[in-house]
């Protein structure tokens, strides 16, 4: 591309006029085109220099040059203008963003408020109305004008999202009236920006709010979109503008039943680095993660490595009839190409079966597949690689729908069928005590395709060292699970492999499975050099595994007191093109299907199924945080039913400590369920519902009750090593992965709490299979216990051994030193250590130097008929929302999470599991869904794919810890990092029908049936 | 050649001009403290100050900082608004995985350079675009405050 700075606009208008020429100012919108495959333009015309900038008002005019940002207009205090475009893109883009580029852009979605100004435009062929230029854009944009409305005007802006800030447009509505003129406006996304200017001209004297909304109704010419319907964004644009000229009455909502404060609230400790005093530390990893020098693996830049590249598939379902890499192969600066042919091993992984390759041969199944990869000099030159591959494709039918995929005549994804596979139990009569219940809901809980999105996608490095070891270090969750599953496919010994797993930039579940190793360990060992290699964000989200959608029909039965008498559940899910841990996702909803509730008949089913979407798998809450959704809404539907308030009901039916576990398993001690309820019952959020104009307010709340571990059938194993290292550091070896969690700050937590060092004395080695033990997987809540145990089990004899070394040294007995911060000293006396460890290490040599290690199980009960949990946590969420009669969207104005997993190790660490636990439900409730349409995404980045942004984090958010255990329990902390999330939604959807009288059963909630029944419950 | 200012230090670079910015630091300039997110605008995971803004530096093209001074979280130290920007963060333990921090910082570092009285509902306008996937953003906002108190006590 070559970009020119013409001298004037005629000369810029000269260059506009070849085809390939493009004109350029802030240029914010360009990579999002690109990124869409939108071509780039052979000759960029940069024309911001030549185009006035900057805002005058003068003679009741506002002149806007055409060069002015968006930052500029927000900061001019212009009526309505100054206010919209706050709602436009973020801050880092209005500074970019021109008001010329948005117009001449055409889709922006400040046009419609122009046009409601009655802006008119100048261009280089002269004024014109907004609208004309619009109708027939020609010539440059030089600047706008538009009559200041007068004081008593009416200001109208409304801009409908998918979330509350830096969102796309669903729908913009504006408008003005200025003394007699009404002139009203729609644009915003994919929506053409107009006047109504029949509209206006028909309501300008009406005053009947009913004729405004069916008259608007008529006018705006709004197109629908995957996400979102023509008739909601048009009835939502019609609201916006009967709210904001006619005004929305008050109404007065049905007084619901509120739990009675219990005569105790139980004491808990609300967590904060204020309230935390000496228990509030910096985390050891942080100020390296601010200054950005935390070294990720996608960070690493050595003279020499390679940068690779990942061909996928070009169909979500193909044969394959040839692949041709000749020409890549002969492309200069290629180091690499490597395609199923290079796989030595077994060309197959997963981590409960293997049923997906690591290179395609015959098929490919989704568009993640890989097909090749290359490495290269520099990344242009592996793209260049990459696309002179020809792959010659035979489409298949491709199969988008779980019901669909089981209908006999499906193509099949696998030969074996589509049925992944199938489970359930029964126990009792449900059928019959059905019949005779009280009162029965039923409903179907459908649940999206959540993805990760962790900020740093997948990627690392690989390298053959001098002694013919294999590093491959990529974020991951279980480094030595990736080197066994490594050592399969490449046919290579396991001790030959060392696999580094972290520090990572978040995983959630999402790094769990192999992702790019085996293509970054076959073009090391190919091309003999170093390889880097990094996913874009769009091919992580076409490759990358999500959570698994679930459509969760139930039906759940009381009696008239509100007793739970049966429930049965079916749950269909989609597993993606391949297994990965959607069968163990699918297994731990169906163990959650009861919550933590008595229910005396029940009958489950789930059918997991093969589809050509996105693979599903492991992500935090692991089916839980799903099946969670759709019991404690029935719940409430049943508290509602039987006259209850919420927490009643659930004291009613509540599993009492020691009751057997959802598969009849034994249930480990230190169950906080009654205290978590009582806690919620206490919340000062219970006030009434309300209705003020548009907001619909409510309160909700729900119980958490996680299971930790991986469960009885998988093996469950872990160890620790604590040693006194040359330096003097007390080096904690511990195999799990620092992915934010907190892991260092935990490690380091238990160490000096247990042996009286700081914890600045403290080391953590981690996720490296090359300096920790096999510590297990970094999943399922279980790290919080790995952590204690192995410093429990270590911490002892490592602390003995190093008194007695320090004894020896010293010429005292052992029984007279104590461990201090920064070494050995008198018991005692507190006047600092007699000896560093820096001294007693160098003292000691490396034959003497202390050191502990200690291998042992997860707990576990001795139940093998199902895969059963052992040890649960327990919550509560109690949560104030409001509503929006205008738009059917959700704000979380109050959160307050309860939480009971036994001792905290590191306060800070808990409460951002808590924190994040929630926000992260929050998206999984509100806005965030991988879209697909015929295998391919509709959501392809974070233009489309909608996580919370600040805005959307709950207004208010307290965290509360009951950390107490059984005396005698001898399990430690429970798991921290599932139970943030996992009553989030529940808690938001009872909300929501406690402020709409209506239950959302599709997550993320639809705005539009909010709409519909706030409009039947408010008319 | 485009010649620009990179952390105080003039730089001239033999690049194409629609080279985004993001991409010539990491990728030809092996500087990887600025990080990247989605390459389009929408997770601020790049963000760096231009001539003291906080900008993306993916939907900079080189062409664009001509003769401009761009600076990285790299580029900050020494700055004081920048180091009670990052002391307050970290006493407030803001971050997890860390991976947005350096955007944060950049954009929290622009806000304070422009309003150091900058106050909550400033600060949560300033970060709409710093998407943060680990913390719920009430832990950042606690820093932002934290550093807020800290410039407010400088003499």
């Amino acid at each position: 591309m070559r970009v020119i700075r013409p001298a004037s606009l005629e000369a810029a208008e000269t260059l506009l006029a070849a085809p390939d020429a493009r004109a350029a100012a802030g240029a914010t919108a360009l990579q999002v085109e690109w990124a869409q495959g939108k071509p780039r333009p052979a000759v960029m015309v940069a024309i911001g220099a030549l185009v006035p900038a900057g805002v005058t008002r003068r003679n009741g005019t506002v002149t806007l040059g055409a060069g002015t940002t968006l930052q500029a207009i927000q900061r001019a205090g212009l009526p309505l203008l100054s206010e919209a475009t706050a709602d436009v893109a973020a801050p880092g883009v209005r500074r970019l963003a021109t008001v010329g580029g948005t117009v001449a852009w055409g889709a922006g979605c400040l046009v419609p408020a122009l046009l409601a100004l009655r802006a008119e435009a100048e261009t280089t062929a002269g004024w014109l109305p907004l609208s004309a230029y619009l109708a027939a854009p020609a010539g440059l944009l030089l600047s706008f004008r538009f009559p200041e409305p007068g004081a008593d005007a009416t200001l109208v802006w409304r801009k409908i999202g998918f979330r509350a800030a830096f969102s796309p447009a669903v729908i913009v509505a504006s408008g003005v009236r200025d003394g007699a003129r009404l002139t009203l406006a729609v644009g915003g996304g994919p929506v053409r920006p107009a006047l109504l200017s029949g509209a206006a001209a028909a309501l300008v004297e009406e005053s009947d709010p009913a004729v405004w909304d069916r008259t608007l109704r008529a006018a705006i010419d709004a197109p629908a979109c995957a996400l979102r319907s023509a008739d909601y964004r048009s009835g939502a644009a019609a609201r916006a503008f009967v709210h904001g000229f006619c005004g929305t009455a008050a109404g007065s909502p049905p007084a619901r039943p509120r739990p009675a404060a219990p005569a105790a609230a139980p004491a808990l400790r609300r967590l904060s680095s204020e309230i935390g005093g000496a228990r509030w530390h910096v985390r050891p990893d942080m100020v390296d993660k601010i200054a950005g020098r935390a070294g990720y693996l996608t960070d690493m830049r050595r003279e020499g490595t390679l940068v690779g590249r990942i061909l996928r598939a070009a169909h979500p379902h193909a044969r394959i009839l040839a692949v041709d890499t000749t020409a890549a192969e002969a492309l200069p600066g290629v180091g690499a190409v490597v395609t199923a042919r290079d796989v030595q091993g077994v060309n197959a992984f997963g981590i409960v079966f293997q049923d997906q390759p690591a290179f395609c041969t015959d098929k490919v199944r989704y568009l993640g597949d890989v097909v090749a990869a290359v490495a290269a000099t520099d990344a242009d030159t592996a793209d260049r690689a990459l696309a002179l591959i020809r792959v010659d494709y035979a489409p298949l039918p491709v199969v988008d729908d779980p019901e669909a995929a089981l209908a006999p005549d499906a193509p099949p994804v696998h030969a074996a069928g589509n049925l992944v596979t199938t489970l359930g139990l029964t126990r009792g009569d449900a059928d019959a005590a059905f019949a005779t219940a009280a009162h029965v809901v039923e409903d179907t809980y459908i649940t999206p395709r959540q993805m990760h999105g962790f900020m740093e996608t997948e990627g690392g490095y690989a390298e053959v060292l001098p002694d013919g070891t294999l590093v491959v270090a990529a974020g991951g969750q279980h480094g030595a699970r990736d080197r066994m599953q490594l050592a399969r496919i490449l046919g290579r010994a396991e001790d030959t492999i060392r696999v580094i797993t972290s520090p990572t930039g978040g995983a959630f579940g999402g790094k769990d499975e192999l992702t790019v190793q085996p293509a970054l360990a076959l073009l090391a060992l190919k091309a003999g050099a170093p390889v880097r290699l990094h996913l874009s964000r769009a091919e992580s989200v076409a490759a990358g595994t999500k959570r698994n959608p679930m459509r969760i029909r139930m039906r759940t039965a009381c009696d008239a007191a509100g007793r739970l008498v049966a429930q049965s559940v079916d749950v269909l899910s989609d597993c993606g093109a391949y297994a990965s841990l959607s069968p163990g996702v699918i297994e731990t909803a169906l163990e959650h299907a009861a919550g933590p509730y008595r229910i005396p008949n029940v009958r489950t089913e789930g059918r997991l199924v093969y589809t050509n979407n996105a693979t599903g798998g492991a992500f935090r809450g692991f089916g839980a945080n799903q099946m969670a959704y759709a019991v404690e809404c029935q719940i409430d539907r049943l508290a509602a039913a039987a006259g209850l308030d919420p927490a009643a009901m659930r004291a009613l039916n509540l599993r009492q400590p020691g009751d057997p576990g959802f598969l009849g398993q034994v249930v480990a001690p230190s169950e906080r369920l009654s205290e978590m309820l009582e806690a919620a019952a206490a919340s000062p959020l219970w006030t009434p519902a309300a209705v003020t104009g548009e907001w619909m307010e409510g309160t909700g709340m729900a119980l958490a009750w996680q299971g930790n571990g991986l469960g009885t059938i998988p093996v469950d194993e872990s160890a620790g090593e604590i040693v006194l290292a040359p330096d003097g550091a007390i080096e904690i070896r511990c195999g799990l992965d620092e992915m934010g969690q907190g892991l260092h700050a935990a490690l380091a937590a238990a160490v000096a709490d247990r042996l009286g060092c700081a914890r600045s004395d403290v080391r953590p080695v981690t996720g490296d299979t090359g300096r920790a033990p096999d510590s297990g997987s970094t999943t399922a809540s279980r790290g919080g216990y790995v952590v204690w145990k192995a410093v429990d089990l270590t911490a002892p004899s490592f602390a003995a051994d190093l008194k007695a070394a320090a004894a020896d040294l010293l010429g005292l007995s052992s029984e007279a030193l104590a461990i201090v911060p920064g070494g050995v000293a008198d018991r005692g006396r507190n006047d600092g250590p007699r000896l560093t460890f820096a001294a007693l290490a160098a003292a000691l040599g490396p034959e003497r130097r202390p050191s502990a290690r200690a291998d042992f199980s997860f707990p576990k009960t001795v139940h093998t008929k199902g895969n059963a949990r052992f040890i649960f946590c327990a919550g509560a969420v109690v949560t104030r929302v409001a509503v929006s009669r205008v738009s059917g969207a959700v704000r979380v104005l109050d959160l307050h999470l309860h939480t009971a997993a036994g001792p905290v190790i590191d306060l800070a660490s808990y409460l951002g599991q808590m924190e994040g636990g929630a926000v992260q439900g929050l998206g999984f409730t509100l806005s965030e869904d991988v879209v697909m349409r015929d295998g391919r995404m509709v959501t392809t980045n974070f233009d489309t794919y909608l996580m919370p942004t600040i805005r959307d984090a709950p207004a208010r958010m307290t965290v509360t810890a009951c950390e107490s255990l059984d005396p005698g329990d001898p399990y430690g902390p429970r798991g921290a990092g599932e139970l943030g999330i996992a009553a989030i939604t529940p808690a938001i959807a009872n909300a929501v029908a406690d402020a709409a009288g209506r239950w959302p059963v599709v997550a993320p909630f639809q705005p539009e049936a909010l709409l519909a029944g706030a409009l039947e419950a408010y008319p | 050649m485009i010649r620009f200012r990179l952390d105080g230090v003039d730089v001239a670079l033999d690049l194409p001009p629609d080279r985004s910015l993001l991409s010539a630091l990491r990728e030809d300039l092996g500087r990887t403290t600025t990080k990247v997110g989605c390459e389009i605008g929408r997770c601020g995971a790049c963000t760096i100050l231009l001539d003291g803004e906080a900008v993306n530096a993916c939907l900079l093209m080189l062409w664009q900082v001509e003769g401009r001074a761009v600076t990285t979280v790299d580029g900050l130290a020494g700055d004081p608004v920048a180091a009670a920007v990052m002391r307050g963060l970290s006493e407030e333990n803001a971050f997890q995985c860390g991976y947005c921090a350096p955007g944060v910082v950049a954009t929290l570092t622009g806000l304070f350079a422009a309003d150091p009285k900058a106050d909550a509902t400033a600060i949560a306008a300033a970060l709409e675009g710093n998407i943060c996937r680990c913390t719920g953003y009430h832990s950042i906002l606690r820093g932002a405050l934290a550093a807020a108190r800290l410039l407010e006590a400088r003499p």
